[in-house]
Protein backbone atom coordinates (compact mmCIF):
# COMPACT_ATOMS: atom_id res chain seq x y z
CA UNK A 1 0.00 0.00 0.00
CA UNK A 2 1.35 3.40 -0.95
CA UNK A 3 -0.19 4.99 2.13
CA UNK A 4 2.10 2.88 4.37
CA UNK A 5 5.09 4.53 2.73
CA UNK A 6 3.49 7.92 3.41
CA UNK A 7 2.94 6.96 7.07
CA UNK A 8 6.62 6.08 7.34
CA UNK A 9 7.54 9.39 5.71
CA UNK A 10 5.37 11.31 8.20
CA UNK A 11 6.86 9.42 11.16
CA UNK A 12 10.42 10.09 10.00
CA UNK A 13 9.66 13.77 9.45
CA UNK A 14 8.21 14.08 12.96
CA UNK A 15 11.25 12.32 14.43
CA UNK A 16 13.42 14.85 12.60
CA UNK A 17 11.42 17.73 14.11
CA UNK A 18 11.78 16.17 17.57
CA UNK A 19 15.54 15.86 17.08
CA UNK A 20 15.84 19.53 16.13
CA UNK A 21 13.67 20.61 19.06
CA UNK A 22 15.10 18.45 21.81
CA UNK A 23 18.85 18.26 21.19
CA UNK A 24 21.54 20.89 21.64
CA UNK A 25 24.39 19.20 19.83
CA UNK A 26 25.01 20.90 16.48
CA UNK A 27 25.73 17.63 14.68
CA UNK A 28 22.53 15.98 15.90
CA UNK A 29 20.49 19.03 14.86
CA UNK A 30 22.14 18.98 11.44
CA UNK A 31 21.53 15.27 10.93
CA UNK A 32 17.92 15.68 12.03
CA UNK A 33 17.48 18.25 9.26
CA UNK A 34 18.92 15.70 6.84
CA UNK A 35 16.42 13.18 8.21
CA UNK A 36 13.56 15.56 7.42
CA UNK A 37 14.87 16.02 3.86
CA UNK A 38 14.96 12.24 3.49
CA UNK A 39 11.42 11.89 4.76
CA UNK A 40 10.28 14.44 2.18
CA UNK A 41 12.12 12.46 -0.48
CA UNK A 42 10.32 9.28 0.54
CA UNK A 43 7.03 11.14 0.22
CA UNK A 44 7.92 12.37 -3.26
CA UNK A 45 8.97 8.94 -4.47
CA UNK A 46 5.96 7.11 -3.04
CA UNK A 47 3.47 9.62 -4.48
CA UNK A 48 5.35 9.31 -7.75
CA UNK A 49 4.76 5.54 -7.58
CA UNK A 50 1.08 6.14 -6.81
CA UNK A 51 0.54 8.25 -9.91
CA UNK A 52 3.02 6.29 -12.09
CA UNK A 53 4.67 9.57 -12.99
CA UNK A 54 8.36 10.24 -12.62
CA UNK A 55 8.33 13.94 -11.74
CA UNK A 56 8.69 12.99 -8.08
CA UNK A 57 11.94 11.18 -8.84
CA UNK A 58 13.36 14.31 -10.43
CA UNK A 59 12.26 16.36 -7.42
CA UNK A 60 13.95 13.85 -5.12
CA UNK A 61 17.13 14.27 -7.14
CA UNK A 62 16.90 18.05 -6.71
CA UNK A 63 16.40 17.64 -2.96
CA UNK A 64 19.46 15.43 -2.77
CA UNK A 65 21.57 18.01 -4.63
CA UNK A 66 20.35 20.75 -2.27
CA UNK A 67 21.12 18.49 0.70
CA UNK A 68 24.65 17.92 -0.58
CA UNK A 69 25.22 21.67 -0.95
CA UNK A 70 23.74 22.24 2.50
CA UNK A 71 25.99 19.58 4.02
CA UNK A 72 29.12 21.15 2.58
CA UNK A 73 28.23 24.65 3.80
CA UNK A 74 26.89 23.59 7.20
CA UNK A 75 29.96 21.50 7.98
CA UNK A 76 32.22 24.42 7.05
CA UNK A 77 30.22 26.64 9.42
CA UNK A 78 30.42 24.00 12.18
CA UNK A 79 34.22 23.83 11.80
CA UNK A 80 34.45 27.64 12.07
CA UNK A 81 32.19 27.74 15.13
CA UNK A 82 34.15 24.96 16.81
CA UNK A 83 37.37 26.85 16.08
CA UNK A 84 35.99 30.04 17.66
CA UNK A 85 34.15 28.62 20.66
CA UNK A 86 35.62 25.15 21.20
CA UNK A 87 32.18 23.74 21.82
CA UNK A 88 29.28 22.15 20.00
CA UNK A 89 26.42 23.54 22.07
CA UNK A 90 23.83 25.44 20.03
CA UNK A 91 23.09 27.71 23.00
CA UNK A 92 26.65 29.07 22.98
CA UNK A 93 26.45 30.21 19.37
CA UNK A 94 24.65 33.48 20.09
CA UNK A 95 26.92 35.98 18.35
CA UNK A 96 23.99 37.76 16.73
CA UNK A 97 22.13 38.29 19.97
CA UNK A 98 22.05 42.00 20.88
CA UNK B 1 3.83 -10.74 -0.50
CA UNK B 2 7.58 -10.67 -0.03
CA UNK B 3 7.54 -6.94 -0.76
CA UNK B 4 5.23 -6.40 2.23
CA UNK B 5 7.64 -8.18 4.58
CA UNK B 6 10.55 -6.27 3.09
CA UNK B 7 8.66 -3.01 3.54
CA UNK B 8 7.98 -3.67 7.21
CA UNK B 9 11.56 -4.74 7.82
CA UNK B 10 13.00 -1.65 6.17
CA UNK B 11 10.44 0.63 7.84
CA UNK B 12 11.30 -0.80 11.28
CA UNK B 13 15.01 -0.32 10.63
CA UNK B 14 14.45 3.25 9.41
CA UNK B 15 12.41 4.24 12.46
CA UNK B 16 14.88 2.58 14.85
CA UNK B 17 17.78 4.37 13.17
CA UNK B 18 16.00 7.72 13.43
CA UNK B 19 15.18 7.07 17.10
CA UNK B 20 18.83 6.24 17.72
CA UNK B 21 19.83 9.50 16.04
CA UNK B 22 17.74 11.60 18.40
CA UNK B 23 18.52 9.55 21.52
CA UNK B 24 22.25 8.68 21.42
CA UNK B 25 24.41 11.17 23.25
CA UNK B 26 27.58 11.05 21.17
CA UNK B 27 27.23 12.36 17.58
CA UNK B 28 29.30 9.45 16.26
CA UNK B 29 26.75 6.91 17.53
CA UNK B 30 23.97 9.11 16.16
CA UNK B 31 25.62 9.30 12.75
CA UNK B 32 26.10 5.53 12.64
CA UNK B 33 22.45 4.89 13.41
CA UNK B 34 21.46 7.54 10.84
CA UNK B 35 23.39 5.54 8.22
CA UNK B 36 21.07 2.60 9.00
CA UNK B 37 18.09 4.86 8.29
CA UNK B 38 19.59 6.04 5.00
CA UNK B 39 20.37 2.53 3.77
CA UNK B 40 16.92 1.21 4.65
CA UNK B 41 15.41 4.21 2.84
CA UNK B 42 17.42 3.14 -0.20
CA UNK B 43 15.79 -0.30 0.12
CA UNK B 44 12.37 1.34 0.24
CA UNK B 45 13.15 3.28 -2.94
CA UNK B 46 14.04 -0.01 -4.60
CA UNK B 47 10.68 -1.44 -3.49
CA UNK B 48 8.97 1.61 -5.04
CA UNK B 49 10.86 0.73 -8.28
CA UNK B 50 12.80 3.99 -8.22
CA UNK B 51 16.05 2.41 -9.38
CA UNK B 52 17.95 5.61 -10.09
CA UNK B 53 16.97 7.15 -6.75
CA UNK B 54 17.97 3.91 -5.01
CA UNK B 55 21.46 4.06 -6.50
CA UNK B 56 21.84 7.77 -5.83
CA UNK B 57 20.62 7.41 -2.26
CA UNK B 58 23.30 4.80 -1.62
CA UNK B 59 26.08 6.63 -3.45
CA UNK B 60 25.40 10.29 -2.59
CA UNK B 61 23.59 10.12 0.76
CA UNK B 62 24.89 7.02 2.53
CA UNK B 63 28.21 7.32 0.74
CA UNK B 64 29.28 10.90 0.19
CA UNK B 65 27.29 13.05 2.61
CA UNK B 66 27.50 10.68 5.56
CA UNK B 67 31.21 10.05 5.09
CA UNK B 68 31.71 13.83 4.99
CA UNK B 69 29.79 14.18 8.26
CA UNK B 70 31.67 11.29 9.88
CA UNK B 71 34.96 12.77 8.68
CA UNK B 72 34.15 16.13 10.27
CA UNK B 73 33.01 14.47 13.53
CA UNK B 74 36.31 12.57 13.72
CA UNK B 75 38.25 15.65 12.61
CA UNK B 76 36.92 17.71 15.52
CA UNK B 77 37.93 14.91 17.95
CA UNK B 78 34.90 15.24 20.20
CA UNK B 79 35.49 13.99 23.73
CA UNK B 80 32.84 13.08 26.26
CA UNK B 81 33.41 16.36 28.13
CA UNK B 82 32.95 18.52 25.00
CA UNK B 83 29.39 17.32 24.55
CA UNK B 84 26.74 19.84 25.58
CA UNK B 85 24.82 18.90 28.67
CA UNK B 86 21.21 18.32 27.82
CA UNK B 87 19.60 18.61 31.23
CA UNK B 88 16.07 19.11 29.96
CA UNK B 89 16.16 17.23 26.66
CA UNK B 90 13.45 14.81 27.82
CA UNK B 91 11.30 17.79 28.74
CA UNK B 92 11.74 19.31 25.28
CA UNK B 93 11.21 15.90 23.72
CA UNK B 94 7.89 15.47 25.55
CA UNK B 95 6.84 18.99 24.58
CA UNK B 96 7.79 18.34 20.97
CA UNK B 97 5.76 15.13 20.94
CA UNK B 98 2.74 16.99 22.30
CA UNK B 99 3.03 19.60 19.54
CA UNK B 100 3.90 17.26 16.67
CA UNK B 101 1.52 14.35 17.39
CA UNK B 102 -1.72 16.12 16.33
CA UNK B 103 -0.11 17.29 13.08
CA UNK B 104 1.13 13.77 12.39
CA UNK B 105 -2.31 12.38 13.15
CA UNK B 106 -3.90 14.83 10.73
CA UNK B 107 -1.40 13.99 7.99
CA UNK B 108 -1.90 10.24 8.52
CA UNK B 109 -5.67 10.74 8.31
CA UNK B 110 -5.21 12.63 5.03
CA UNK B 111 -2.93 10.01 3.52
CA UNK B 112 -5.41 7.28 4.48
CA UNK B 113 -7.87 8.88 2.07
CA UNK B 114 -5.58 8.19 -0.90
CA UNK B 115 -6.56 5.36 -3.25
CA UNK B 116 -5.26 2.02 -1.96
CA UNK B 117 -2.78 1.06 -4.66
CA UNK B 118 -0.88 -2.15 -4.08
CA UNK B 119 2.84 -1.52 -4.62
CA UNK B 120 4.25 -3.88 -7.19
CA UNK B 121 7.75 -3.64 -8.54
CA UNK B 122 7.85 -2.59 -12.19
CA UNK B 123 10.33 -4.58 -14.23
CA UNK B 124 11.39 -1.71 -16.50
CA UNK B 125 10.06 1.44 -18.07
CA UNK B 126 9.68 3.22 -14.74
CA UNK B 127 12.26 4.92 -12.59
CA UNK B 128 15.33 3.74 -14.45
CA UNK B 129 18.22 5.94 -15.50
CA UNK B 130 16.92 6.32 -19.05
CA UNK B 131 13.37 7.37 -18.20
CA UNK B 132 14.27 9.76 -15.37
CA UNK B 133 17.15 11.15 -17.42
CA UNK B 134 14.87 11.89 -20.36
CA UNK B 135 12.46 13.68 -18.05
CA UNK B 136 15.29 15.55 -16.32
CA UNK B 137 16.85 16.84 -19.52
CA UNK B 138 13.64 17.80 -21.28
CA UNK B 139 11.01 19.11 -18.86
CA UNK B 140 13.27 19.84 -15.90
CA UNK B 141 16.23 21.35 -17.73
CA UNK B 142 16.05 24.80 -16.12
CA UNK B 143 15.80 23.50 -12.53
CA UNK B 144 18.70 21.16 -13.30
CA UNK B 145 20.87 24.08 -14.43
CA UNK B 146 19.86 26.13 -11.39
CA UNK B 147 20.81 23.25 -9.09
CA UNK B 148 24.18 22.95 -10.79
CA UNK B 149 24.80 26.67 -10.19
CA UNK B 150 23.72 26.17 -6.56
CA UNK B 151 26.26 23.36 -6.16
CA UNK B 152 29.00 25.55 -7.64
CA UNK B 153 28.14 28.41 -5.27
CA UNK B 154 28.08 26.04 -2.29
CA UNK B 155 31.49 24.66 -3.30
CA UNK B 156 33.01 28.14 -3.48
CA UNK B 157 31.33 29.13 -0.21
CA UNK B 158 32.61 26.07 1.62
CA UNK B 159 36.16 26.70 0.42
CA UNK B 160 35.97 30.37 1.43
CA UNK B 161 34.49 29.57 4.86
CA UNK B 162 36.59 26.59 5.89
CA UNK B 163 39.83 27.60 4.24
CA UNK B 164 40.15 30.90 6.08
CA UNK B 165 43.65 31.52 7.41
CA UNK B 166 44.59 33.49 10.51
CA UNK B 167 41.42 32.85 12.48
CA UNK B 168 42.04 31.83 16.05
Amino acid sequence: MVSHYLFLSIILFCLGILGVVSRRNVFIVFMSIELMLNAANLGFVSLSRLHVNMDGHVLALMVMAVAAAEAALALAVIILLHKHKGNLDTNIFSLLKG
Amino acid sequence: MITTYLFFGFALLAVLGALGLIIFKHPMNGAMSFVVTLISLAGLYALLSAKLIFAIQLIVYAGAIMSLILFIIMFLNIQEKDLPLDPNRWFYLAGGIVVVAPIAGLLIKISKSLPATEVTVFEDGFGGVKEVGQLLFTQWLLPFEIVSILLLVALVGAVVLAGKRGVN
